[in-house]
This record gives structure tokens, sequence and C-alpha cells, in this order.
């Protein structure tokens, strides 16, 4: 990161700012991902109906938070 | 993390969670302000990169989770959470840490291989090199686990490219007049010349 001042002076988004963003980013992957997974398995256990809607909304939302949070990890190592 | 807990193992989602992070930043971040940003780095270098980057990122969200684990899985008492706490991070996050660097050093050695082989960057790169890294660490449990592994790094690793793309056509056109965004259309053309292949969103 070499530059931190942009070329028309600006400063860039800071760190707090990208590792926010990475978790926003990180969270909603996680939901795209819980929601198809999260369908798969549920239907498998053999959830139906209003249960499954649950299930599979318990799942985007685990695997979201968790992936919202490396990711923002991972923002943050590298900043 | 019991958040996987009812789908094909932890081990499994676990190392598809870490790929992603690691991916993601590195996708969506570098080409938005590539002036700004250092570059991915150069390949054979991106290997040792992207396993230590995954290493420590396994082990401090490893931490983060196994110490939340530990304390509520420890008998009552407050020395006894603490204790509970710190063994468990003690025990499961290098663990995390390793498969995570596992995952992340194969990833970028198939992609790097890709690199070479196809002649240039794009998404179907990491697609491709999720994919195969899935497959290629369920080896041992035989085809069919490979062939589901294979498809879930896939389409993790869609996703995460998909939304570096979403990102990086957002943060060129929906801040038109952020003072910090305005700019970002400015390097966007740079970009394009490493990833000359790459026109879905340019």
């Amino acid at each position: 990161m070499p530059v931190a001042v942009g070329p028309y002076g600006q400063t860039q988004p800071s760190c707090f700012d990208r590792v926010k963003m990475g978790f926003m980013m990180g969270f909603a992957v996680g939901m795209a991902a819980g929601a198809m997974f999260g369908t798969f398995s549920c239907l498998r256990i053999g959830m139906r109906g209003r249960e499954l809607m649950g299930g599979v909304g318990k799942t985007m939302m685990q695997s979201g938070g968790t992936f919202g949070t490396f990711m923002a990890i991972g923002m943050g190592i590298r900043c | 993390m019991a958040v996987f807990s009812f789908y094909s193992g932890l081990r499994l989602s676990n190392r598809h969670r870490k790929r992603s992070r690691r991916r993601t930043y590195v996708s969506g971040e570098d080409r938005r302000n590539k002036m700004e940003e250092y570059a991915r780095e150069p390949c054979p270098w991106r290997i040792v990169d992207d396993c230590g980057g995954a290493f420590t990122m396994g082990a401090i969200g490893g931490g983060i989770f196994q110490a939340v684990k530990g304390f509520r899985n420890a008998p009552s008492g407050m020395s006894h959470r603490m204790k509970g706490s710190l063994t468990a991070i003690k025990t499961r996050a290098p663990q995390l840490g390793g498969s995570f660097a596992v995952w992340g050093g194969l990833f970028s050695m198939i992609d790097c291989g890709l690199v070479k082989v196809r002649g240039k960057e794009d998404p179907w790169n990491s697609i491709t090199s999720g994919a195969m890294t899935g497959a290629i660490l369920a080896a041992r449990n035989g085809p069919v686990a490979m062939v589901g592994s294979a498809a879930m790094g896939g389409i993790l690793l869609a996703l995460i490219e998909g939304a570096g793309i979403l990102l990086t056509r957002f943060a060129s056109t929906q801040f038109p007049t952020g003072p910090q965004f305005a700019e970002e259309p400015a390097p966007a053309p740079i970009p394009t010349s490493p990833f000359g292949d790459y026109r879905q969103y340019q």
C-alpha cells in the first residue's frame, strides 16, 4: 500500500471502512451460499413448508455471519 | 462454530469458507483501487502470500470463534470458563489456520498453473481452481465426495467472484458524487490492461 492519498488529494477509505466493507461483502456471499447449501441440507433432513423456511433462514444467517467475520479479518490483516 | 454442522461436515465447509475470504478481498478490493493498492503478487510468490494470509486469517478467526465456544462449553465458574476458552483456542485455532493454509496454498498453486497454461487471468481461473482444490482435498473420500466438494468450491468461488465484480461495478457507478469514490472510474481503465480478456464488467 504505497500511497495513502489519491490523485485528487482525497484519502483512501480508512482501514475500518475496508473492514466494514469486507464484512458486508462476506455477509452477502455467505447469505447466498447459505441459501443454496442450506436449502439442500434442510430438504435432506426432511424439513418442509414453514419449518424449511426457518431452517434455511437460520443457515443463511449463520453462514453469513461466519463468512462476514472471516472476510473482515482478511481485510483487516492486509490493511 | 456450529455453523454448518448439519451439512456435509465441518471441515469441508471450513475450507470453503477460508478460501472465500482470502479470495474476495483480493479480487474486489484490488481491482477497484489498483493504483493505491498493491496489485496481486506476481505468480510464484502469490502462493506464499495466499498461504500465509490464509493461515493468519484462519488462526485469528478460529481464535475468535473458539474463544466463544470454549467459554460456553466449559463448566460454570469464571476461572473454568476462561481456562476452557484458552484451551479451546490453543488446540483448535492452529488447526483451523492450518486447514485454511492448505486450502489457500493449493488454491493459488492451481490458480498460478492455470494462469500459465491459459495465458490469461480471469474469474474462470479462480472458479476452476476452487473446484479443483475442493476435489483434490476430498480425494481420499472417494469420487462422490470429490464431485460434491468440487461443486461446492466452484459455486462458492463463483459467488465470490460475482460479488467482486458487482462491487467493482457499483463502486464505479453508484457513487458519482461521493468524494472518495468519484475517482474510482479513473483508476478503472488501468486494471483493464492486465486483465485484458475481462470484458464482462468493464
